[in-house]
């Protein structure tokens, strides 16, 4: 399914009266099959803006709508399609990773039986076969982020919305998650966003990477990323690679620099 | 050498309480016995020791503190079921709301103890007074516990639960209800502090019964029997920690997660 964002702006009312613009005007087209990310300075709507396309905010103005490519005619608003993977993961503390990853499932009515073989076979193809009767705080944060990957994919939507998954990971873990991400990548084929602020995970894992200007969220330049798939982590160290990286670093540094400078002026507003 | 240290340095630390315990019943024996203070003042511990054990073997014990459990329980129970159910309806419903939470706010800060004149004209010195007295005590530390439990849920995970297709009914049963069950457990343990401490006062004030803790407290005190005085401050005291363990245990049988702190 190809995405189609369509001039989507989302203004949040501030103080006396003020607003602030978090997004403007923000257009693209999140094509199938393709692993898009999305590299901005905090604060640029990044997050908002796979909200809204989640459906899980609404943009003060523009449009999000679905369109399968191999039926280009027929374009409609967003139903079942996406689902979120989380900065924080949001997993349900009080329910065992074999709940948590069949939650979906019991909320269109699947019978127990038939979700909790379903949520087995997605246990186990994380790699966390024999924990799903713990419960999410006995596990490890690299092993919460394999049941919310696995809580997402349960659901076979043809969008998956990842909002900094892996940003609180250690250095090795976020490694492994990022490599299991990829071969998830490639087996599903699902059309990913994928919302980071490091820029060697967006062009790692990325078909392109969107880098997006600080508040008001514009897109400042698109780089398309023609490293071949699998990818994998040796890549870093190709010449492609370091271009690549060199053009987003010098775009990104603009952005926090500007995005520095308005924080600055908004604490001296105070 | 350095582990045989650091175990005896253990031993002596877990020690150091019961330690400290002896320490100050030997120096309030001694404090007594050499300073000849009549027991009807201050008996020493040897002598309440004495008292308590043939106040267990007569059965006043048992019999007293059976009654005023029975009232607890009653009164907790009772708050318990009303207070969860209307915090969790005030949590979910905003007219519930809106229409509760004056008569909260205005009974809330009105020390309990103070509607016993009232209660015992309108039903009496029996066990409902009892158990009426507690509950209604009791039942504002719930009710404002779960409300606020239910009202504080991580809009995260009501979002998350959103995305994976739970409608509103599923969201309310599925991930609000258990969100609010720390804060609900923590009002129950209030809840129950109060109780224990209304059905013993109540049991002190006007009670008909002639039974419960309260009224073996206040018997022993007009007779000027310290004694016995003392061993029961000591029983309800070592019954409160029980009750408050107990209490702890459920919560770890119930809601295992509490205990794994999230640092997601």
């Amino acid at each position: 399914m190809d995405v189609i964002v369509e001039a989507v702006t989302q203004v949040w009312p501030g103080r006396r009266g003020s607003s602030v613009v978090a997004l403007d005007r923000f257009s693209h087209r999140f094509a199938s099959r393709r692993f898009s990310c999305l590299l901005g300075p905090s604060g640029c709507g990044k997050s908002t803006l796979i909200q809204i396309v989640g459906g899980l905010e609404t943009a003060s103005s523009g449009t999000v709508q679905i369109v399968d490519p191999s039926r280009p005619s027929i374009v409609r608003p967003p139903g079942a399609d996406s689902v979120m993977v989380w900065q924080n993961l949001n997993l349900f503390p009080w329910r065992s990773v074999l709940d948590n990853v069949a939650f979906g499932l019991e909320m269109q009515g699947v019978s127990k039986a038939e979700r909790h073989t379903h949520a087995k076979v997605l246990i186990m193809s994380v790699g966390l076969g024999g924990f799903e009767g713990h419960l999410p705080g006995q596990l490890s944060g690299g092993m919460r982020q394999r049941v919310a990957l696995a809580r997402a994919l349960i659901m076979e939507r043809p969008v998956m919305l990842m909002d900094e998954p892996f940003g609180a990971l250690d250095a090795q873990t976020k490694i492994v998650m990022q490599e299991e991400l990829l071969r998830v990548f490639d087996q599903t084929q699902k059309t990913i966003i994928f919302v980071t602020h490091a820029i060697e995970e967006a062009i790692l894992l990325g078909d392109e990477v969107i880098v997006m200007t600080a508040r008001p969220g514009r897109i400042k330049e698109i780089l398309t990323v023609d490293l071949p798939r699998p990818r994998s982590l040796e890549m870093v160290n190709s010449k492609t690679f370091g271009t690549l990286f060199d053009r987003a670093f010098h775009l990104i540094r603009e952005e926090v620099m500007t995005s520095m400078a308005q924080q600055t002026t908004a604490l001296e507003a105070r | 050498m350095t582990d045989g240290k650091t175990r005896l340095a253990g031993i002596a630390e877990r020690a150091m309480p019961a330690l400290v315990i002896a320490g100050v019943l030997l120096a309030w024996e001694l404090f007594v016995r050499l300073r000849g203070i009549a027991p009807i003042y201050l008996p020493p511990p040897s002598t309440i020791a004495v008292y308590l054990f043939r106040m267990i073997t007569d059965g006043s014990i048992a019999f007293n503190l059976g009654v005023t459990l029975l009232r607890i329980f009653a009164g907790f129970a009772v708050a318990a079921v009303t207070g969860v159910t209307l915090g969790v309806l005030m949590g979910m419903s905003r007219i519930i709301a809106r229409i509760a939470d004056p008569w909260i706010a205005a009974l809330y800060p009105l020390p309990k103890i103070a509607l016993i004149p009232l209660l015992v004209i309108w039903l009496g010195t029996g066990e409902v007074y009892k158990i009426v007295i507690s509950a209604i005590t009791a039942f504002f530390p719930i009710v404002i516990s779960t409300y606020a439990g239910i009202r504080q849920t991580d809009q995260g995970l009501v979002k998350a639960a959103r995305d994976l297709g739970a409608n509103r009914r599923q969201i309310q049963m599925k991930i609000v209800i258990p969100a609010a069950i720390p804060s609900i457990f923590a009002g129950l343990h209030l809840g129950m502090g109060v109780t224990v401490i209304l059905v013993v006062a109540a049991e002190m004030i006007g009670s008909s019964s002639q039974s419960g803790m309260g009224f073996l407290l206040i018997q022993s005190g007009q007779v000027m029997e310290t004694e016995k005085v003392f061993a029961s401050l000591f029983v309800l005291a070592v019954v409160g920690a029980l009750i408050i363990k107990l209490q702890e245990w459920v919560d770890r049988k119930v809601a295992p997660w509490t205990v794994y702190r999230q640092e997601n």
